[in-house]
């Protein structure tokens, strides 16, 4: 145990001096902040310029209705409530007879004009649009039934959304016509309700009152799991991150053989694993003391999980200990720093796969590909760190099962990532495949 | 006691064989030269003695402990492909693998060595920072911080100036006087004959000489003459009872046939030129060596011939 503490402190020591830790560490939340100023300086100075939209109309009665609902859009979204400053651009309407001729002839021409940039888009409303037929399939609905969209903007772009209300808006009018409502009510019947999200009803264990429930922020269930799964990723990437470098290049200075004369590969690499866990800590303790500190400032204490840090302390370690253990093998096993940078994407796959899951692991948090997932050992510490903070939260047993979940698999890797060290540390000139490190790992 | 007994090792990596069927015994503050070719296997023996490779038959003990006990402490290694952190300060260095060996605060230990090697004033350097010898002298401090009871230097001399590499012998000597037992493994052949009690010679993997030097010269008798004339080399040529002749320059040294006698060699040469000496003696480390790996080697290439 001795070796071990003092390998670990000699690599923590190291590695908390060097100026790569301390700019990641710094710059780190700079670039976290800094992204979100860019976000609200982006929203400071949205995109207004005017976009010109043409409505073909096969109905014959709808485009009139599209324009005018489009109308009272732009009235009521155009400007800022409170500051009076434009906020969207305006959407101007104009109509293209459809005409008898190869309707790809006017879509062609249509299409030109968007390409010249005279043009945003255009919308397309099917002679049965208003009565559309019924397909259980959307995919097979018939051309005449449908409204088709041609722009060059992405499919996420705001203005689909907002052409789109128009649209429906304005084929729900040109129906409530055809049913011979009268005009003057369509804004009654047609208006939306916003629903406001609310905190559930507490109460008070001291008192026995009944506390208000409070108002939420629409972000709010989305932010404290963001947050915590983005802090988590960041810290391993900043603990094990030099790992896999650093034990490549110290193998290729032949560091290694004169150690391994004083100490053992397990002592070694356990070293090395502490020092990373003792690196990711104090990374956490910056970030997690920090953030308290700054919702103190900002009076939002109550938005602070406490409850939720002991387990993101767990899983940051055992994350960091299973990427350090595969990290110090594969680092050791490789020829040269270059040649471990190219299995950095390798050795990262567990937490950056989970990233890719995020959403849809958002909008389910208690579906069955969450759960599963989230019990999978690799991707436990991300995907059940996000599922804890959701506010909807988790049955209690299903962190305890993905922990362990997580040790068994932590335990296994480091087995394999010691015989793997032991192996690879004196060899040279030569990258084992991924094979030879399988039969390194099981064979010894 | 003896320091280090091996007994019957065999170590093979995949279909190579490094070393086979090896047995050794190295007396307790002694300093024993490993010397062979290339590839003949010494590392892998000293790294099966330092407990880096494990044996895959036979018995490695060091003081009487065999393989697989923590008796790190007792040894100090200095590898041939050696290196250490290149970013850390002398003395930091030196305190971490002497406490990582040694368990203990190693801080005076550090001092007077590098006050013997005059590096103090290198203490808080980076070790990048220093030349090429004065990173050597502070590899071979690592090895020897603190004092170990085995010492292991695999080609400590190598890339030496003349002067750091008299000062490094110093300490050996120095050592051995201590009592600490020295395993040097080189390729320089005066350095083992000037400073190895017992030299090993290991080719192929198997052992081929070991005992000392006047024991190992003693098997090949006095078949050697070392003669100088006023012709050089070319009075030498095709003289009858002569096996091989080396050209030392100004000295040339003769293997005589077996059966020749060196006083029927001495009048031949006469004959020639004028002789300004001849001495019979027993053949050199660095003849043996070459005598023994040399004319495999080129058995070796007739059979592939």
């Amino acid at each position: 145990m001795r070796k071990i503490l003092l390998v670990a402190k000699r690599d923590y020591l190291q590695a908390i001096r060097s100026k790569a830790f301390l700019f990641a560490l710094i710059a780190a939340p700079i670039i976290g902040g800094g992204s979100f100023l860019g976000l609200a300086v982006m929203k400071a100075k949205p995109d207004i310029q005017d976009r010109r939209v043409v409505i073909v109309d096969r109905t014959g009665v709808a485009a009139a209705t599209v324009i005018e609902a489009a109308a009272e859009r732009n009235r009521d979204d155009l400007l800022d409530k409170i500051t009076g400053r434009q906020v969207r651009p305006r959407y101007i309407f104009e109509t293209a007879a459809p005409g008898d001729a190869n309707p790809n002839t006017l879509r062609l021409a249509l299409s030109d004009r968007i390409r010249r940039r005279e043009l945003f888009a255009f919308v397309e409303i099917g002679s049965d649009a208003l009565h559309p037929v019924k397909v259980d399939n959307p995919d097979k609905m018939p051309e005449s039934s449908r409204v088709d969209y041609y722009s060059n903007g992405a499919a996420i772009d705001e203005s689909l959304s907002w052409i789109s209300g128009a649209v429906n808006d304005g084929l729900r009018r040109a129906r409530l016509t055809q049913l011979g409502v009268d005009h003057s009510k369509f804004s009654d019947v047609l208006g939306s309700t916003k629903l406001q999200t609310m905190s559930l009803i507490v109460k008070d264990e001291k008192t026995g009152d009944i506390q208000e429930a409070r108002k939420k922020s629409e972000l709010e269930g989305f932010v404290v799991p963001f947050v915590f799964v983005m802090l988590l990723v960041m810290i391993v990437l900043f603990a094990v991150g030099p790992v896999l470098g650093a034990v490549a290049e110290d193998k290729m200075q032949r560091v290694f053989e004169m150690l391994l004369a004083s100490a053992t590969p397990f002592e070694l690499i356990v070293g090395k694993v502490l020092a990373s866990v003792g690196l990711s800590l104090t990374s956490s303790a910056v970030y997690v003391i920090g953030g308290l500190f700054v919702l103190q400032g900002m009076a939002m204490m109550g938005l602070a999980p406490l409850s939720l840090i002991p387990w993101f302390l767990i899983y940051v370690i055992a994350e960091v200990t299973v990427l350090c253990a595969m990290a110090t093998a594969l680092g050791a096993a490789c020829a040269s720093p270059s040649d471990a940078q190219h299995l950095a994407m390798l050795l990262f796959a567990p937490v950056l796969i989970p990233m890719f899951l995020l959403t849809p692991i958002m909008q389910q948090p208690n579906g069955g590909l969450a759960l599963s997932l989230s019990l999978f050992p690799p991707f436990t510490p991300v995907l059940m760190m996000m599922r804890q903070a959701m506010p909807s939260g988790i049955p209690m047993w299903q962190p305890f099962a993905g922990l362990i979940g997580t040790i068994a698999w932590t335990l296994a890797v480091a087995w394999a990532a010691a015989r793997i060290f032991r192996i690879g540390i004196l060899m040279q000139g030569k990258t084992p495949s991924l094979p030879e490190l399988m039969r390194w790992a099981v064979r010894g | 006691m003896d320091a280090i007994e091996i007994q019957g090792v065999t170590k093979s990596f995949g279909t190579v064989t490094a070393v086979n069927d090896l047995s050794l015994r190295v007396p307790e503050g002694a300093v024993y030269g490993f010397i062979g070719p290339n590839g003949s296997g010494k590392t892998t023996t000293l790294r099966m003695i330092v407990n880096i490779f494990y044996p895959d038959s036979g018995i490695v003990r060091v003081f009487g402990q065999e393989v697989g006990g923590d008796r790190s402490s007792q040894i100090g290694y200095l590898p041939e492909e050696r290196g250490v952190y290149r970013r850390m300060e002398v003395r930091s260095l030196l305190e971490f693998y002497g406490e990582l060996r040694g368990g203990r605060n190693v801080t005076a230990d550090v001092n007077a060595w590098l006050d013997r090697f005059e590096l103090s004033h290198c203490a808080k350097r980076k070790v990048e920072t220093l030349s090429k010898g004065m990173s050597q002298k502070v590899q071979f401090i690592a090895a020897v911080v603190p004092e170990p009871k085995l010492l292991i230097l695999d080609e400590p001399f190598t890339g030496l100036d003349p002067v750091s590499a008299e000062v490094l012998r110093a300490a050996i000597l120095d050592l051995r006087r201590r009592g600490v037992t020295v395993i040097l493994s080189t390729h320089d052949m005066n350095t083992a004959e000037s400073l190895c009690d017992y030299i090993l010679m290991i080719y192929r993997g198997q052992k081929v000489l070991d005992g000392t030097l006047e024991s190992i010269q003693e098997q090949y008798g006095n078949d050697t003459i070392r003669v100088s004339t006023a012709a050089g080399i070319e009075s030498l040529r095709e003289l009858p009872g002569t096996e091989t002749i080396r050209d030392l320059g100004h000295v040339q040294e003769i293997r005589m046939a077996r059966g020749c006698d060196p006083q029927d060699l001495l009048r031949a040469l006469v004959a020639r030129t004028r002789v300004n000496s001849f001495s019979v003696t027993k053949p050199s480390l660095h003849d043996i060596f070459i005598r023994i790996a040399g004319h495999e080697t080129e058995v070796e290439a007739a059979q592939h011939a």
